[in-house]
């Protein structure tokens, strides 16, 4: 005997593999998004600093959330992901 | 159509949803074909209608969904009203419930009920409402919970929450209209006295203050103030919401001696504050932080005052709890982004 029950989860939600990591960030366009919380512009600055001094990198391309408890413009998302190679998220505190 | 499963029984059903992150920790009731469209005759709405997006992963919330999690819960039929009312505010995009799915703090939404049907379908909002005990508050929270579990995908592991919350599991009260002296918060908020309504807050766990020593109201909002500015909580240091349950004992004090509500509600934020002086000896307090109030705040002033409700519709004031009780409930806010939401909904 058996006992039918619906499974209750949603799973329309597709999981997108990681992006394949670059070797090295030579020539690369690097995007730093600042998720607006205190002091993470003043990390993503001297980082991006750094990274186009000492690692090569081609351009830096800086963009800024609305609040960091809110997700982050899709706009802004779909730019860094057709412009940049890589981006790294800040957040400050 | 949701996907059918099957077990050998319905306590290996019950073990195979502990197999899986969807549920609270407690035991569900496998919701079956049968327990499903039972719960579906609780409301007049289509399953199919979608009442809104669950966020982190913005999946849509149908009807059918809600009925699913509704029998899980341990909910009846006829909270089904409430519990689609309930969504209906916590989607609200002004209420923020993706910063809350995914925060550091252990903050979860309070859903005040008020009007006729409450008491028809027994939500307590009297002694103990808080809970535990009372099967439609735990119910019709959890079924909340639940949703943000397995709709929205907020599972603790994909919350940042540091402690969690028992709150987290349920948290769900009716204002005391009976024993209130003053009108309810849904006519507060401009609705009819026999409407409906629901009203969702951001809000930390209650915090009790007692007081059984006075009735001037001079002296009687002092501890309730006191604990409404404390540096333990968010509204500290910055304009969020706050949720202030008088026990009908303590209300009536405050109407003996001829206030209204609306009186109080600006006694308590008259009285509700720190000065800066106070407030920059730690805590939270940071200068580039400063943005996060809405009134003038000057650093370099110590005697500058800090009202704790930075504006007054960010002040929930509510009776709830039950006599005899000198004891006033404090709930904190959350953050800035959040504005609590009130929704009628139909029975």
């Amino acid at each position: 005997m058996s006992f039918e029950f619906l499974d209750p989860t949603v799973a329309t939600s597709i999981s997108v593999p990681l992006a394949k990591r670059p070797l090295n960030l030579n020539g690369r366009v690097v995007g730093l998004f600042d998720n607006t919380k205190e002091q993470a512009d003043i990390v993503l600055e001297a980082l991006g600093e750094e990274l186009m001094r000492n690692y090569g990198v081609k351009e830096v391309m800086t963009r800024r959330g609305i609040h960091y408890s809110r997700p982050a413009p899709r706009d802004t998302v779909e730019e860094m992901a057709r412009k940049c190679d890589v981006v790294i998220c800040a957040l400050g505190g | 159509m949701s996907k059918e499963l099957s077990a050998s029984s319905c306590h290996e059903a019950i073990e195979f949803f502990y197999s899986k992150p969807w549920s609270d920790g407690m035991p569900v009731i496998p919701p079956t074909k049968p327990l499903v469209a039972a719960m579906l005759s609780g409301t007049r709405r289509d399953p199919s209608a979608v009442i809104g997006l669950v966020p982190p992963n913005f999946e849509a919330l149908s009807v059918q969904r809600i009925a699913e999690h509704a029998v899980m819960a341990g909910a009846k039929p006829e909270y089904m009203p409430v519990i689609i009312g309930a969504m209906q505010a916590v989607l609200e995009e002004k209420l923020n419930m993706h910063g809350v799915q995914t925060t550091i703090h252990g903050a979860a939404p309070l859903l005040i009920v008020n009007g006729p049907y409450a008491k028809t379908i027994g939500i307590n909002g009297g002694r103990g409402c808080f809970g535990p005990g009372f099967r439609a508050n735990t119910t019709i929270g959890r079924t909340v919970r639940l949703i943000l579990y397995n709709v929205g995908g907020g599972y603790p592991s994909a919350s940042f929450s540091c402690f969690g919350a028992a709150i987290r599991y349920a948290y769900c009260i009716a204002e005391n209209e009976a024993d209130s002296p003053w009108e309810p918060l849904s006519v507060t908020r401009g609705f009819k006295a026999d409407d409906n309504v629901i009203t969702a807050v951001q809000c930390d766990s209650p915090q009790l203050v007692h007081d059984d020593a006075n009735d001037d109201p001079k002296r009687l909002h002092v501890s309730t103030t006191d604990c409404m500015a404390s540096f333990g909580g968010m509204n500290a240091y910055r304009a969020t919401d706050m949720v202030v349950a008088l026990a009908p004992d303590i209300a009536d004090n405050f109407a003996k001696a001829g206030m209204s509500k609306n009186e109080v509600h600006k006694l308590l934020i008259e009285k509700a504050g720190r000065r800066v002086g106070d407030t920059k000896r730690g805590g939270l307090w940071r200068i580039e932080r400063l943005n996060r109030y809405v009134t003038p705040v000057d650093p370099n002033d110590d005697s500058c005052w800090i009202p704790t409700i930075q504006e007054p519709s960010r002040l929930f004031l509510v009776v709830a709890g039950g006599r005899p009780g000198a004891t006033t409930a404090v709930m904190h806010g959350w953050n800035e982004t959040t504005r609590g939401v009130s929704v009628k909904y139909e029975v």
